[in-house]
């Protein structure tokens, strides 16, 4: 499938926040209540659309036990969005977030893209964490923010897709170099008309992870 | 640009045009600083275009443009596109760029398909897909020629026009995939695809390395107007750094060699030996609700040529230490792991992988050049063992698992012994006796976090923490296996009870995401909970580096995975580079649970020194 862009997400938070269900739900519309553990990092990748043109999103799903960190961390590098990823019926999920973040300045690009999720907002009666806070935090460090739902699929096209536009806006803005993938951003062979305009409208093959 | 809808190209004046621009561009290149090219032994340029250019980006000054070309050696046929250096004025396009965007001899018995887009204004390009799925970025012919080169394809390899779009062109396209496999591995002495890589590691001054079937190919240098072929002369280059002995690179060469031959041996086994191990399969399998993640016929039928002894192998391990884990299994993907199509193909140095369909694997009746054998059962068991209990050889024992199995009856008892849980000296007296201490000593650890009052846990962060992630997992682990499904199940919670005594028995390691994974099937086996959890100390005894949270002992394997693939697969090797991956991460829960949710799992317990089997293991699935 050919693509415009591609961006590459990261998906962090704490063990047991939703993190791989929340992919699911996004890349399978599916949610699986029993679902194996994640151990080091798995992957996931589905097409969008962002100002007419297709996107695909090409997403990494990281495991949240601090022992795995040392591997987890080498997936910031070279990606353009964050889905940041507390559990709003654990406190201490949502108490992790400024470690985690630390840990994104550290090893991510300046420009990265976090998107604050607080997941699991079907179980309200079970709610450790206000809304409010969640939005304050984002607020406090510029991340933006929604709570969804794995299991009801509440605000999950949304987080994604929001990511994506405000990446989309970025390099419109010309904050990236889309030519250096270390940005996590890649353009996609035959999405983008070239200036001669010499090609056939169809699609490409094979997608983007070849050079 | 617009071409007549022919494929006679005997009067294409785009071809003569670019004959006479090809002479000139050679003369543009700079001298080469590289590594002088080698062209493989009779290899003859049978097409060649200039200015085919890659659009890496939508700014008509970023474009690389270079030299297309078809190199026939033998029967096989390859293509290349080497960008003309220092062509571009462009900042932005560094080496690196010209760099990744080059196209290293590939063989036609890799490639899937070819797109063309031939449309009536602007540019022709082509797409090339290889079998594995990649495809390279289009290559628009400026001069235009892409039917020629179709047809020049056509002319030596089996190239038909897709009956969904006609502008695709399937190349090898035989409809059963195994008779394209053989169709590949018929190559004579397939060449690698490998260029010279900046850091000459593939081969070091071991004679036994010498391997004649095999013919580096280095990046065509645009300086040399006619190719040259540089023989089997061999960079002997010696990198101090390196920290593994020329001893063990020697045993590495017979492993590349022998590995290179069971592979292209194992497809014909496909056809001649076969169904006896089939039938033999059928009337032998045991019952087995554990989802094939327990199975006897784990271990692969593999033919091998050479069929060295296993045991012979075993100084490598000396040599390698620990640092492989002692793995068996094979590429031997169950069915629901392994239902891809085409697209995980990939060739390499050692052929073709992933095209193997597990209904063939399964018909191999030979394990390492031995005939497979029935699972172990009980009266061949009791020949292992002497009046009193003990094994009386170890070795044999293990190798007659390798090539078997056991029934699963009799693994619960056999398990304790492999796993190193009773000794093999052990009486069955002993083994009774230690059972039941154990017993009492598993009900005093278990005790210990017991007896911790919900007061007293408020207070213990480290306990509460460790029990909260414990909760979590097991109810994560294996839980579409009928022996974990459903809700308050007790197995679940027995995964819980057993994980958490560990991290008390150590409380240094504690516990790590992946070690009910590997429990799980431990606790399948073995079904009462104290002899589970011995079983699991005893496994942890070996695995346990891998959890610790410097990750020291997977960063170790994972590393000794890299040399191992850059010095059997360079092609490979040099792939993952390009993609920045030979941190070999993306191998990282393979490694630490094993290949468990992969569906492989009696290695485990046969701690049989077999890196071929690492390698085997690891690159197939790798691709």
């Amino acid at each position: 499938m050919s693509y415009a862009y591609l961006f590459k997400y990261i998906i962090i938070g704490d063990t047991g926040v939703g993190k791989s269900c929340l992919l699911l739900q996004f890349t399978d519309k599916r949610f699986q209540p029993v679902h194996d553990l994640t151990i080091g990092v798995e992957f996931g990748a589905r097409m969008i659309t962002i100002d007419n043109k297709p996107i695909k999103l090409q997403i990494w799903d990281t495991a949240g036990q601090e022992s795995f960190r040392s591997i987890t961390r080498s997936y910031y590098r070279g990606a353009a969005g964050a889905l940041l990823v507390y559990d709003i019926t654990r406190r201490e999920t949502f108490n992790h977030l400024a470690s985690w973040l630390e840990d994104a300045r550290q090893h991510a690009n300046a420009n990265m893209t976090i998107m604050l999720i607080g997941n699991k907002c079907d179980l309200a009666h079970r709610r450790a964490v206000t809304t409010e806070e969640g939005e304050q935090f984002a607020k406090d460090h510029g991340l933006i923010f929604m709570e969804a739902s794995a299991k009801t699929a509440q605000n999950v096209e949304e987080a994604f897709i929001k990511t994506a536009a405000t990446i989309y806006k970025k390099i419109q803005d010309g904050v990236f170099d889309v030519s250096n993938e270390s940005y996590g951003i890649k353009v996609g062979y035959g999405g983008i008309p070239g200036p001669s305009g010499g090609r056939d409208g169809s699609s490409s093959q094979g997608g983007g992870c070849c050079n | 640009m617009q071409e007549p809808e022919l494929h006679d190209l005997s009067d294409d004046a785009d071809y003569a045009a670019s004959q006479q621009q090809g002479s000139a561009s050679m003369m543009r290149c700079d001298s080469g600083k590289r590594s002088s090219s080698s062209e493989p032994e009779g290899a003859e340029i049978v097409y060649l275009k200039d200015n085919v250019t890659i659009h890496p980006t939508q700014f008509a000054s970023e474009r690389i443009s270079g030299r297309l070309k078809l190199i026939k050696q033998g029967s096989s046929l390859f293509m290349t596109w080497i960008p003309y250096k220092g062509q571009t004025t462009n900042a932005r396009l560094s080496e690196k760029d010209r760099k990744l965007y080059t196209i290293r001899p590939v063989s036609f018995a890799d490639v899937r398909s070819i797109r063309r887009h031939t449309p009536a204004l602007g540019w022709q390009y082509m797409i090339v897909v290889l079998s594995s799925g990649l495809a390279f970025p289009p290559l628009y012919f400026y001069n235009g020629g892409v039917r020629e080169f179709l047809a020049t394809v056509k002319q030596h390899v089996f190239l038909v026009r897709s009956a969904e779009d006609a502008n695709v062109f399937l190349v090898n396209d035989f409809e059963n995939p195994l008779q394209r496999t053989l169709s590949s591995l018929e190559l004579p002495r397939a060449v690698s695809i490998a260029s010279v890589p900046s850091t000459p590691v593939s081969v070091r001054g071991s004679a036994s390395r010498e391997n004649e079937e095999r013919t580096d190919v280095g990046v065509h240098d645009e300086n040399s107007s006619t190719s040259r072929y540089n023989g089997r002369q061999r960079q002997k280059v010696h990198d101090p750094a390196r920290d593994l002995s020329i001893h063990v690179l020697e045993k590495f060469s017979l492993v590349t060699k022998f590995a290179r031959e069971t592979t292209s041996q194992l497809f014909r086994e496909t056809h001649s030996n076969g169904f006896d191990a089939f039938e033999r399969r059928n009337t032998n399998q045991s019952v087995l609700d554990y989802n094939h993640k327990v199975d006897e016929d784990e271990e692969v039928p593999l033919k091998s040529p050479v069929a060295p002894d296993p045991l012979e192998l075993e100084r490598f391990q000396v040599l390698y230490q620990d640092h492989l884990m002692p793995t068996s299994t094979i590429v031997k993907q169950k069915a629901p792991y392994r239902k891809h199509n085409h697209d995980d193909e990939a060739a390499t140095n050692v052929g073709t992988f992933e095209l193997i369909d597990i209904k063939e694997f399964d018909k191999l009746s030979l394990v390492w050049g031995k005939p497979r054998q029935p699972p172990l059962g009980l009266e061949e068991w009791a020949t292992f063992l002497d009046s009193e209990g003990r094994v009386v050889d170890s070795k044999a024992l293990k190798k007659r698992i390798f090539y078997g199995g056991i029934e699963h009856k009799l693994r619960r008892e056999v398990w304790a012994i492999l796993l190193g849980y009773h000794t093999y000296e052990s009486t069955y007296a002993e083994r009774e006796y230690l059972r039941s201490i154990k017993k009492t000593e598993y009900e005093t650890i278990k005790n210990q976090w017991q007896s911790i009052s919900p007061e007293q846990a408020k207070r213990f962060t480290k306990f509460r923490e460790r029990k909260g992630l414990i909760d979590k997992d097991v109810v994560r682990t294996d839980r579409s296996l009928s022996f974990y499904e459903g809700d308050d199940n007790p197995n679940v919670n027995l995964l819980r009870d057993i994980l958490l005594t560990y991290s008390f028995y150590n409380f240094d390691l504690g516990y790590c995401q992946g070690m009910s994974d590997l429990l799980s099937p431990i606790l399948f086996v073995m079904e009462e909970e104290s002899e589970s959890f011995w079983c699991f100390v005893a496994l942890m005894e070996r695995l346990g580096p891998n959890f610790n949270r410097d990750q020291n002992g997977m960063h170790t394997q994972l590393f000794a995975l890299s040399k191992l693939v850059e010095l059997l697969d360079i092609p490979l090797h040099n792939y993952f580079k390009q993609n920045d991956c030979l941190n070999y991460f993306f191998c990282f829960r393979w490694i630490l649970i094993q290949f468990k949710r992969l569906g492989s799992w009696n290695y485990l317990f046969i701690h049989f020194p077999l890196c071929q089997h690492l390698f085997r293991v690891h690159v197939p699935i790798i691709m």
